[in-house]
């Protein structure tokens, strides 16, 4: 929830990280300020025309081609009012573009610096969410707030410059006041930003358990409890109800509070200048000049109320944003040796640790050796650490301990897009891009289209490819023609033979198939494997009685290896997990 | 137009709090207008008075004013009140409206609205209705209430003027904003667009970087992300360039129209038709009636969002269950053998058959095991037994009893089902219990849960039964909440047991587990059970193939 209660403390360095921003955008701040102020002497003069208007018809008496003049200058005076509020909107909206522009840039350039191996454990829609409605949420501080906040203290000034001369009475309760209406917002605005807070979770508490209701709908029906369920769902939103108006209540105050203020003065002096002016202390000129002053003093206090809003919704939003770009990504010192690729690698693991937190160890002594050509598979119960071993030998994440050589090189020495281009790789859960298919399998390699079909025909998926509505140019991805998961594997495949590239890494590449599909594919992964060298990490065991070695992994470290042969003979965990599958045919 | 009246009717039983936040926005616009406007009448016939000598009762438009400033703002604060106590009253009745439509719906017509993309728009839709009142409501029926008052006050002085009030009130508050809203609809439409493609690509980086890297397409993928963000802002500048003008015009014609009242009013103030004190009465009410118009432009944009949200929602609402529920339900049946004869079923009159001619015969307490390619029809026969879809031939017999003739609710009630995909609800172990059996005691709990080999776990967890699952709480791994699904089943204590794929997704260690709970699950009750695994298989006595809607005993 992006209005979690934090503490002043947080609101305050959060909203200096707000405001460090403010001086790339001095230039479109400032011309804000200065257009709103220039709106503020124009509205000074507008009130000032029409004091002088009417002072002439009923007081001087005078005709309208009398006052005419002064109609003319005062329609000027609309007309460029007009002109500066549409200015001061679009000059605000540029400074607040240039900030989400910047901020955007800076918080996709943190994540994709923080690596594949640290968005995999966050929610990529909660990603989504910070980057773009996050950014969005940060508009109305730069376009209104900060603007505003310098025009509630320029405008009220500026009119009592003008107020004094004209009846000090009126300036000095202006005077007194207008400081007890920030005053008393903070004072009451505190304690029901509290409650606020409070009841926001609670919205999100009574919205979750709704639609916690819809999604799981067809289980409540399965246990005959989902008629009961709609009188549970009123008497959560009717509980809800019940709070949240006790919050409001008080929450409401604030603004009560300095709507009473300002109407209240604004009535004090309306009171105060007829009497000056039955006991002819005033003249009507400068009476009526102050009154229609009266309400524009107090309009930007009263606005910041609102602005206000804009203000906590921003700092909301900066806390998710900050979070991200706080998260420490991984700096890798500067790769030490260019790029010497051996024509053929050895690859060692050589005594490898691995942790997340100091004492929580995912890894211990993984100590392995992957030789040119050879077929190496790792298997084990999920959660073991299999594909810990697969993000370390990618250099998405680093030994704790230990040392990755390729050939007699340290992996951390390698510039990693140089060691990445010899690799290719098959996720667990491939993603599927928001694009063409075509787009899809070929990525970042440049290949034409018949390179593209003859990768998609080697890993069987040509055939579905071309009878997909629009074939290879058919857009999928999340919003996009839905596939199936073998599909996506397939297409996953396809960018794997579509790179050539030495060393293949595959995760789970059958994991939740049917036994046909997960047929095809391992016979695609056969092609694949041809004259190359290939880490599998495996679920079902018979994707890898082939393989030249098998490591089976339990717990982070490596408890058997051999071929399947001599394991099985062993009678150790990999006897006992195929016998438990059974899937192979005898 | 239709969908309106349609949320209207909806909110029929809380008219009274409808019309009371209504009635008190209307007494604050009236207060906050009248107070400007007294006040310039007040002061000039002070001015007026004292020059001229005259007496003048001033204790009552004094008192006026000060009654009118407290007025406003307790007003305003009896206002907020209002509406938003109506506006949460709405809230709970759509929401229960909405999930009583949604019920007999499910699962069947809601296929296609699986997936967090939709069910997040079902989301946005009913927060947009949730806001029809305080947004769009409220201040346009306040607005027109307060126009008709207000023109018809300033008829009594100048019928002229309150023409032109009115004239420029229906520019700045319709014409304006509808004119902006065309104005804006293309690049607004556009800019969503936009937004939806850059969060697409956001949402794809954070999945995918690792096969960005790999492929060489990570810088490629931050120019494109870099392009959108670009083309947004664009978008955006668009739209404040009409947005801009829009509000400067806004203003102008609350001043032309003053100004023009002036024009009016200075030779009838001349002639005598009007007073002195009326003149600046007359300019700071005009002025002042604009207020009414400032909500607006606001409410004319939500109300094309609201209306757009009220369609996607009535268009779920009124899809037609698939199954009629019987006008005189057969009583439920007593013996639970279970008879398929030449079943065949499609899903729409045009589609190919789903399931086809299947005969199936199981006796009571008889465990049958079905296997087959994915897209089958297994699954869609699990649905037909679940009375969620509709068959169009043959016959299904419970016990003796047809399936036509029974609720589909009685139906479900003697099966217990355990999917894939079984839906463990945000909230606590035991409370996810509870819905198979409300009343079940702590004993009966901790069998259930001892049944399906996971007491011991549950007990280690450092809320025991009161740990919260699912996306707020506790993530349980696969095996577990797959056990504490069988659990659930325990408590339903069904004589017909439905299971697809209930291994699926688990590992070796896993699976076993699961298999030891689900054997002493099956004892002496009617199983059909979906799955590819062999080992799950040996639990039952005879295994069918399903190939393309099409049942057979396997031979094996």
């Amino acid at each position: 929830m992006a209005n979690a209660p934090r503490s002043r403390a947080e609101a305050k360095s959060l909203e200096a990280w707000l405001r460090g921003f403010t001086r790339t955008v001095r230039l479109p701040l400032t011309a804000t300020i200065i257009t709103g102020a220039i709106g503020g002497v124009l509205l000074v003069l507008q009130a000032w025309l029409l004091a002088r208007i009417i002072d002439g018809v009923i007081i001087e008496h005078q005709a309208l081609q009398q006052v005419w003049p002064l109609l003319i200058d005062l329609l000027a005076t609309f007309i460029a009012r007009a002109i500066i509020t549409a200015l001061t909107d679009i000059i605000g909206f540029e400074a607040a573009a240039r900030v989400k522009r910047a901020i955007r840039r800076q918080a996709y350039a943190h994540l994709t610096a923080l690596g594949p191996a640290w968005s995999r454990h966050e929610r990529s829609g909660d990603l989504a969410t910070t980057l773009i409605d996050g950014i969005e949420a940060l508009d109305q501080y730069y376009a209104r707030y900060l603007p505003q906040m310098a025009l509630a203290v320029f405008i009220p000034l500026a009119i009592l410059v003008f107020v004094f001369p004209a009846y000090w009475i009126a300036g000095i309760i202006m005077v007194i006041t207008a400081p007890l209406i920030p005053l008393f917002m903070i004072i009451v605005g505190k304690g029901a930003e509290r409650l606020n807070q409070r009841q926001w979770r609670k919205l999100a508490r009574m919205s979750a358990y709704f639609f916690d209701a819809i999604e799981g709908l067809t289980t409540l029906k399965l246990f005959g409890a989902s008629r009961a369920e709609a009188q549970m769902i009123a008497d959560v939103s009717d509980d809800y109800r019940i709070t949240t108006m006790a919050v409001l209540r008080v929450a409401f105050l604030s603004s009560l509070v300095l709507e009473f203020f300002a109407t209240i003065s604004i009535a004090m002096v309306a009171v105060y200048i007829g009497f000056a002016l039955y006991y002819r202390e005033l003249h009507f000129l400068p009476g009526f000049f102050v009154l229609l002053l009266a309400p524009e003093f107090y309009r930007p206090l009263r606005n910041m109320g609102s602005s206000y809003h804009a203000r906590m919704e921003a700092i909301g939003a900066a806390e998710q944003i900050v979070r991200l770009l706080a998260t420490e990504a991984p700096t890798p010192d500067a790769p030490k040796t260019e790029a010497a690729p051996e024509p053929a690698l050895t690859l060692r693991f050589e005594q490898v640790d691995f942790a997340y937190q100091p004492g929580e160890p995912i890894l211990t002594g993984i100590d392995f050796t992957l030789a040119p050509g050879e077929r190496l598979a790792l298997v084990g119960p999920s959660g073991a650490g299999k594909t810990t071993i697969s993000q370390l030998l990618l250099g998405f994440l680093e030994p704790s301990r230990g040392i990755i050589r390729i050939g007699g090189t340290d992996l951390r020495d390698l510039p990693p897009a140089a060691w990445l281009a010899r690799i290719a790789w098959l996720p667990q859960r491939p993603t599927l891009f928001h694009g063409s298919v075509i787009d899809n399998i070929r990525l970042g390699l440049t290949a034409d289209a018949a390179a593209v079909r003859a990768a998609a025909a080697q890993a069987g998926a040509d055939h579905f490819i071309t009878n997909l509505p629009q074939g290879y140019d058919t857009i999928v991805g999340e919003r996009g023609q839905g596939l199936s998961g073998g599909e996506i594997q397939r297409i996953a495949l396809a960018r794997a033979f579509l790179k050539n590239a030495e060393l293949i890494v595959l995760d789970e590449p059958d994991a939740s198939l049917d036994p046909a599909t997960a047929a095809l594919i391992g016979a695609s992964i056969e092609r694949l494997a041809r004259d190359r060298t290939m880490l599998i990490i495996a679920h079902r065991l018979e994707s890898v009685r082939h393989a030249d070695r098998i490591l089976v992994i339990d717990h982070g470290r490596i408890v058997e290896f051999g071929d399947h042969a001599s394991l099985i003979a062993r009678r150790g965990l990999y006897a006992t997990m195929s016998a438990l599958r059974q899937d192979v045919p005898a | 137009m239709t969908d309106l009246l349609r949320l209207l009717r909806l909110f029929r039983p809380y008219a009274l709090w409808l019309l009371a936040g209504i009635g008190l926005s209307v007494v604050v616009i009236l207060a906050n207008v009248g107070l400007v406007a007294l006040a310039g009448w007040f002061i000039a016939a002070m001015a007026l008075s004292g020059l001229s000598g005259q007496l003048i009762e001033y204790f009552t438009p004094a008192a006026g004013i000060r009654a009118l400033a407290i007025l406003r703002t307790g007003g305003r604060y009896a206002e907020r009140l209002v509406t938003h106590e109506a506006t949460l009253r709405l809230l709970a009745a759509l929401r229960v409206w909405f999930y009583q439509h949604l019920e007999p719906l499910a699962p069947a017509r809601l296929q296609y609205y699986r997936g967090g993309d939709l069910l997040s728009r079902i989301r946005a839709d009913i927060d947009s209705l949730d806001n029809l009142y305080l947004r769009v409501l409220a201040p346009t029926i306040a607005a027109a209430v307060t126009i008709i008052l207000l023109v018809a006050f300033m008829a009594a002085f100048s019928v002229k003027i309150a023409l032109i009030d009115l004239g420029f009130l229906g520019l700045a508050g319709v014409a304006l904003p509808l004119v902006t809203q065309r104005l804006a609809r293309w690049s607004g439409r556009r800019a969503v667009a936009i937004r939806a493609d850059l969060r697409a690509g956001v949402t794809d980086t954070a999945r995918g970087l690792g096969e960005l890297l790999v492929y060489q397409a990570a810088a490629r993928q931050t120019e494109t992300i870099t392009a959108l963000s670009d083309r947004l802002i664009a978008g955006q500048r668009r739209q404040a360039w009409i947005a801009g003008p829009a509000a400067g015009l806004a203003g102008l014609a609350a001043n032309l129209a003053m100004g023009l009242a002036l024009i009016i009013a200075i030779p009838l103030v001349r002639r005598g038709d009007l007073t002195g004190p009326d003149l600046p009465m007359i300019a700071l009410f005009v002025l002042g009636s604009f207020e009414a118009v400032a909500p607006l432009p606001a409410a004319f944009q939500a109300l094309g969002e609201t209306l757009a949200a009220a369609r996607r929602i009535f268009a779920i609402i009124d899809t037609e269950p698939t199954i009629a529920e019987p006008a005189h339900p057969a009583d439920p049946p007593t013996r639970f053998d279970l008879r398929i004869t030449n079943l065949s079923m499609r899903y729409t009159p045009d589609s190919p058959w789903a399931l086809r001619h299947i005969d199936l015969a199981i006796p009571e307490g008889g465990r049958i095991g079905i296997i087959g390619e994915t897209g089958s029809g297994k699954t869609s026969l699990l649905n037909v037994i679940l009375r969620f879809w509709a068959f169009q031939e043959g016959s299904i017999t419970l016990g003796g009893v047809s399936l036509r003739d029974l609720r589909g609710e009685t139906t479900r009630g003697v099966c217990a089902v355990l999917a894939q995909q079984t839906y463990l609800f945000n909230t606590t172990i035991r409370a996810n219990l509870h819905l198979a059996r409300p009343g079940a005691t702590e004993a009966e709990l901790h069998d259930a849960l001892r049944q399906a080999q996971i007491l011991d776990e549950v007990r280690s967890f450092p809320a025991g039964l009161d740990t919260i699952v699912g996306e707020t709480g506790m993530r349980l791994s696969g095996g577990q909440a797959r056990r504490i699904a069988i659990a659930r089943a325990f408590l339903k204590d069904a004589p017909i047991l439905i299971l697809d794929e209930p291994t699926e997704g688990l590992d070796a260690v896993s699976e076993r587990d699961v298999l030891a709970a689900l054997e002493r699950l099956m004892q002496g009750r009617t199983t059909i059970m979906i799955t590819h695994r062999p080992q799950s298989l040996r639990l039952v006595e005879r295994v069918f193939v399903m190939e393309r809607g099409r049942l057979k005993q396997s031979k094996g």
